[in-house]
């Protein structure tokens, strides 16, 4: 049987996209690997006294999200086919972050001191 | 679209993508539900916790012996896994199968590497009896690195509230420091300091003694005694807290359970977090294992693009839930 793979036609119409996708990945590895030693950073300077535990916690969490885009978009083809899998993958998130602000009352706000 | 040298099929149903990466989508989807329940908990459970230096906080990462420089080493690990699996579809997809075979070792090599570093971690967190259900969650006072007293003392009726869970640590440490005795040698530096707490432990009858240091005694000629009652778990708490810091000093790490407050539920929190992305890592090097196997003996095919693909997604989605693992747990 021949081997059409139904979701790479519209990537596969550009010869350069694998040379193009290799070079992604590698800068993608390379920026990982950068905002991990950011991350690394940022939590060292705090506990060196440079800034307060809210604003590294800041920088932290922000770069985490962009290590998981970065992840997602690239290395999990989702820049190519985000349109086809968002209706799945965004309402997870959304029940999850539901799911926070639902407990919110109960065990956050209403701990007795 | 360049689709005109093929023949047109019949009206298709469904999404423009293959049964089986619609298929592992909606299962990583269901494995974001998963793992963003057991954050979410982490998250809600560690926000509802006192955030002030009174005794009772949420532990700082030091506080439960977690390195930040090993959570780095695996976040790279891992980081350079995700790159090596990505390349081995990518070789797969250029039919290069022998580079994808060295590739799919490599990510498998650099998976259990992962897997040792948290098995390290794991002993680390037995040796130091930081086990759910196991630590003190009473301290008087909390001090910081110069002996210096922070924030408010245990009151009294906190240490009421909280006494029901930490009569069995109380009985816990009393087993583990007569452990300690007991293996001697006599004269070991933690053996005797072990014994004195442990006698502290018991309520005792003293000698009344008057200013010059002689016993007092009543008309009939008999000493009177005054009872020391044992001490209470927040003063073991500190005393326990004490023992085991100074020993670190020394560099001998004792097998008694420190009081650390809300330890438990930050030792539940971990355990499960890391426990459960410990067996999908594990999951994931299974099928590594396959593949590296179908490679070595030559059985590794065009046809298997896509199942290249599929692993590739899998082990992406580990690799993000540890990205969020790492700094919720060992930075902040």
């Amino acid at each position: 049987m021949a081997t059409t793979n139904v979701e790479n036609v519209d990537t596969h119409d550009d010869p350069d996209h694998h040379s193009k996708v290799f070079r992604a990945y590698l800068i993608v590895f390379i920026a990982l690997s950068v905002f991990t030693l950011a991350s690394f950073l940022a939590n060292w300077a705090e506990q060196a006294g440079m800034y307060s535990v809210a604003t590294a916690a800041a920088i932290i969490l922000v770069v985490a999200v962009i290590k998981a885009c970065l992840v997602g978009i690239i290395f999990m083809h989702l820049k190519w086919d985000w349109y086809k899998l968002y209706f799945m993958i965004v309402p997870a998130f959304i029940i999850g972050t539901m799911m926070i602000i639902v407990l919110l009352p109960d065990i956050v706000l209403a701990w007795h001191h | 679209m360049t689709q005109a040298a093929h023949a047109e099929p019949t009206v298709k149903m469904g999404l423009p993508m293959s049964n089986g990466k619609l298929a592992m989508w909606m299962f990583l989807v269901t494995e974001i539900m998963f793992f963003t329940g057991l954050i979410g908990t982490y998250i809600i459970l560690r926000n509802g916790t006192p955030g002030s230096t009174e005794p009772l906080r949420w532990p700082h990462p030091h506080e439960v012996h977690l390195d930040e420089r090993i959570g780095a080493f695996n976040t790279f690990v891992l980081i350079c896994s995700s790159f090596t699996v990505v390349l081995a579809h990518y070789m797969v997809v250029k039919r290069n199968f022998k580079a994808a075979t060295l590739l799919i070792g490599g990510t498998l090599a650099l998976g259990a590497l992962f897997l040792v570093v948290k098995a390290y971690e794991y002993k680390g967190k037995y040796d130091h009896d930081i086990l759910p259900g196991l630590m003190g969650e009473n301290l008087l006072v909390r001090k910081d690195k110069d002996g210096k007293e922070v924030g408010k003392p245990m009151t009294a009726d906190k240490e009421r509230l909280l006494y029901p869970t930490s009569v069995a640590w109380y009985e816990h440490v009393r087993g583990e420091l007569k452990a300690i005795v007991d293996k001697g040698p006599a004269d070991d530096k933690y053996a005797k300091e072990s014994a004195e707490l442990l006698d502290a432990m018991n309520g005792k009858d003293v000698t009344r003694t008057d200013a010059q240091g002689n016993a007092v005694k009543n008309e009939k000629g008999e000493e009177l005694k005054d009872y020391v009652p044992p001490l209470s778990p927040a003063e073991l708490g500190n005393r326990v807290n004490e023992l085991l810091e100074n020993a670190e000093k020394d560099g001998k790490t004792l097998h008694v359970a420190p009081a650390i407050p809300f330890g438990n539920l930050w030792a539940s929190c971990y355990f499960a977090m890391t426990g459960f992305h410990a067996l999908h890592v594990l999951g994931g090097l299974v099928i590594f294992a396959i593949i590296l196997l179908m490679g070595m003996m030559g059985k590794l095919g065009p046809q298997h693009e896509s199942m290249l693909e599929l692993t590739g997604l899998y082990w992406h989605f580990v690799d993000i839930v540890w990205i969020f693992l790492f700094p919720l747990l060992y930075l902040i």
